[in-house]
Formats: structure tokens, sequence, C-alpha cells
């Protein structure tokens, strides 16, 4: 596997020295794709988060009576988060097929796919994130720059980490079982409900303490909250639980691509 | 051609060998059936221990029947596949694979297009802007830069593709049943021009086709395949002949059976 490793590395020197820039372009244009035939094009990245918020605004707040004053914040924050998560390891699933075009007439280092992937899908968080900005000014929320951006920053790595691990996994294992679709979509379902978008995350720790440890997202938007609404200290057990995952993710993630993507490849 | 001996591609031992199952496994329903099962592997080996070496600059084209293994080889070479173990592929320079609507994705521009392949062909977006005109020049296709390729007619996607390939500083070609001339017939003379004059000139060309006459204007050597066996490698000619000659000997043999 060290090998190969090194085998790629040498593969990009030979291949010329614009890998970032290909890899920025890759990107650049995977985003353009998902807003290119809407009219209102990139504004749906702004649009997609404040409609969602809306609607379970809706539901749970105005019929069912539940949820703090500051709750279309509070989903916000756990929407964005989670719709990243999932249509980033979503689209992840198909990068081979998708790309197939690219791997088939030209030699370059397949990681690159999965890495202007994940650029995209941050160019999209970007934008779901200015929104927010928006809406928490006009909430009267005040941020304290310095501290948000070093734990900020954090937070988003380790988001990314987890779906780019999920990628690499579920993409190369969808080749060789098809209905990874049906069952990722269904982990979704499941993770949505657990992630604590609806519900503060004591509420499922008091009962279910395990989840902490299968949805990592339940962690994580805790810790955003903590961050871009309360400006309450972060839960650094926590953090460091998802940390762990995240890494655990990516190191599996790692050594599925470099044993079967190959294999998986020949497959396509 | 100053360093005609330096070597652009070498081979050795190169093998490959593809597992597949009888029933291949695609469900996990279908997979959890087969737990239990022994698994029925069987191995096709597409290539043999195929050793070569090609020089700079040099026209290699490769003959072979459907399935003596020329698209696995290309498939290889490109990188693409891994070869079987104890297999060595050195290659020196840039290389990129010539096929119809090669590197194209159909929901994208023209100019997308241009930019993706020639970056991904190690070009930087300055020089890509410096050679869009020529390229889109070269092409004839004016009017249709903005438009997404899907919308493309086959003639003006290999026009797309065979531009885009004159002007990137590829080393090594790796050309699919693509023959000089593409497009209408005053395309197809400005290119076989332009593919005599500047592109057969310092670039190792790899060509894999059944036009048996083209192959034997252009190449400087053919290398001959049989299910995954090289059978010869050598002057185009004698080559060609011992080609031809095992069309005959099968000719012959189904007739005797009759």
């Amino acid at each position: 596997m060290i090998k190969e490793l090194i085998g790629q590395i040498y593969l990009d020197k030979t291949s010329g020295n614009n890998r970032l820039e290909r890899i920025w372009k890759l990107a650049q244009i995977d985003f353009k794709k998902r807003y290119y035939n809407d009219k209102l094009g990139v504004l749906w990245a702004l649009l997609n988060p404040l409609l969602q918020v809306s609607i379970y605004y809706f539901v749970f707040k105005m019929v069912m009576q539940r949820g703090e004053d500051d709750f279309a914040l509070f989903l916000f924050v756990g929407l964005v988060i989670w719709t990243t998560f999932m249509m980033g390891t979503k689209q992840g699933i198909n990068i081979f097929k998708l790309k197939r075009y690219l791997i088939e007439n030209i030699q370059f280092n397949k990681i690159d796919l999965f890495l202007s992937h994940i650029l995209s899908v941050f160019m999209g968080f970007c934008f779901n994130l200015g929104a927010y900005f928006a809406i928490a000014v006009i909430y009267g929320i005040k941020f304290d720059f310095l501290y948000m951006l070093m734990t900020l920053i954090l937070i988003i790595l380790i988001i990314f980490v987890n779906i780019l691990g999920v990628c690499l996994i579920l993409s190369t294992f969808s080749i060789f079982l098809k209905d990874i679709d049906h069952i990722w979509d269904f982990t979704l379902l499941c993770g949505f409900w657990t992630a604590g978008i609806f519900f503060p995350i004591e509420k499922i720790i008091e009962k279910f303490p395990v989840i902490i440890y299968l949805n990592p997202m339940l962690g994580l938007i805790d810790n955003a909250r903590r961050v871009l609404m309360y400006k309450t200290p972060i839960d650094w057990g926590i953090m460091s639980i998802n940390l762990i995952q995240g890494i655990g993710f990516l190191a599996l993630g790692l050594f599925v691509f470099y044993k079967y993507s190959g294999k998986a490849i020949e497959k396509l | 051609m100053s360093n005609n001996s330096e070597i652009s591609i070498k081979v050795k031992n190169l093998s490959k060998s593809f597992d597949f199952q009888e029933d291949s496994i695609s469900s996990i329903k279908e997979g959890l059936y087969n737990i239990f099962k022994r698994k029925n592997n069987r191995q096709l080996k597409a290539l043999n221990n195929i050793n070569f070496e090609i020089k700079k600059g040099e026209f290699l084209g490769i003959v072979g029947r459907n399935g003596s293994g020329k698209s696995t080889l290309l498939k290889l070479l490109i990188g693409a596949f891994r070869p079987d173990k104890g297999s060595i592929i050195n290659i020196n320079g840039k290389i990129l694979r010539l096929a119809l609507g090669m590197g194209f994705d159909g929901n994208l521009s023209a100019r997308d297009n241009i930019y993706i392949n020639g970056s991904v062909l190690g070009l930087s977006f300055k020089y890509i802007g410096e050679i869009f005109d020529q390229i889109i020049e070269f092409s004839e296709l004016h009017d249709f830069i903005d438009v997404p390729v899907k919308h493309f007619s086959s003639g003006m996607k290999s026009r797309l593709t065979f531009s885009i390939a004159m002007y990137a500083n590829a080393d090594i070609f790796l050309i699919d049943e693509f023959f000089g001339g593409v497009g209408d017939e005053s395309f197809k003379k400005k290119s076989e021009d332009f593919f005599k004059d500047n592109f057969l000139t310092g670039k190792t060309i790899i060509h894999v086709s059944h036009s048996l006459s083209n192959l034997l204007k252009f190449s400087d050597r053919i290398l001959y395949l049989h299910k995954g066996e090289m059978m010869a490698l050598g002057k185009p000619e004698e080559v060609i002949e011992l080609y031809k000659e095992s069309f005959k000997e099968e000719f012959r043999e189904k007739q005797k059976k009759v």
C-alpha cells in the first residue's frame, strides 16, 4: 500500500505541477454544474437552507409549539451542516461513474477527484454559512471573531474529513455493490433524525448516549451551535470523539481507496 | 529529432488478468446468498508477458482482432487499470488517450471542456487562455463555444477533440481508431495535413487501428496481439503480412470443415 502511495506521488511529478490548479478547476466546474440549468443559479445555495428552515420552523414551532425563541437559528445551523454532509456523501458515491470520462483517457491521480469534490461541497457550504451570518446579524447575535474563527475552522475541518472518508469508502464499494445507494439513503434518514437538528443534544444523549458514537454530526452540530449561537465553550470531550471518528473514517477510506479502487475502476 | 535514442515507453513482463465470478455479485442480497457457497472464481488473462520499448518520436501501430487485448493495453498505459504483479511500465512524459468524445463532460460547454482537458493535460490556465482562440479557430466551432457538448454532433465532438489534442503538449499519444482526418471532407483534409506536418514530429504515438493501409503509411513498427499474446513486433509490411495470413488460415480451416 505504501508503495502504491509513493507510486501515485511519483505519477504526479510526471504529469505536471499544475495539480492544485486542476483540482480547483474541477471543483469550480462541479459547483457550476450543480446550479447550471437553474434560472436562479448560485442563489439556490442561499435559498435552499432558508426554504428548508421555513418548513421545519412551521411544523415544529408554529404547529407543534416546540422550541425556543431562536429556534430558526437553531434549525439553520443543524440543517446547513446536515445538508452539507448529506449532499456531499450522496454525490460522492457516484464519483467514479461521473468522472469515468477522465479516468479512462487521461493519466492523473484519482484522489484528485475526491479532493475537488470536497472543495466544491465546501464552496456550497460557504454560501450557506454566509446566509446564516446574514440572518444571525438580523437576530442581533454578536460574534467573538477570534474565538469563533479558531473553533469553527476545527469543526468545519472535522465535518469535511468525515465527508471525505465516507466518500472514499462508498464510491469504491458502490461499484461492487450496487444497492449501496439505497442503504446509504436509509442510513442518512436515520442520521437525519438523530443528528440533533430539531432537538438539543441533551435530549438525545440522555436516553441514547451511544448515538454520539454512531452519528458524528450530532456532536458537530451541537458544537457548531455553541460557537455560532450561544457563545458557550465547546464540549471538547465530544469534539475529540468526533475528531477520532473523522480520522478513523479517513484512514479507512484511504485504505479502501488504495486497496480496491483499482479493481473498482476495472468494473466500471 | 536529436534525442532519437531516448526511451519513451518501456514495458516489461506486462500481464493483466481479470478476476471474475461466474455469477458476479452486485447486490447485498446475492452477496448474502453466496457467502456460504464456494466462490467460483475464474481468471481471464487479457494480456500475457508483453515486452516492448518505444523510442521517443516513434509511431507504433497495434493490430489485433477483437478481444486481443489492445484496449486493455491502452488502459494499462494510461493508468486506468493496474497491471499484475511483476509487470513494469515506465512512461517518460505526459500521456493522453485520444478517442471520440475524449474526456468530455456532456453537460459542460466547449469552453469548460477545453479548460478541463487542457488542465488535466498539464497546461496552465494562462497557456490555455493563450491558445484558446487557436483551438476554436481550428475546430471551426466559433458559434458553439458556450453550448453544452451533449448537443454537439459526433463530428463536432471529434473536431474539438482533435483540436485540443493538436495544441496539448502531451508527449505520448494513445490513439484508438482515430486516424488523421475526422469530420467532413474539408476538415478531414485540414486535420490530416496538420497531423502529418505538426503532430507526428517529435511525439510518441501508439495507434490502435483496423485500418491497415493507414497503419502502413504512418507506422515505424507494428505490434501484433492475439488473445493477449505478443505475436510479432517489427517492420510494418512484415507484421501486417503475418496478420493477414492469420485470417487466411482461419478461412482455410473453416472451408475444410465445411
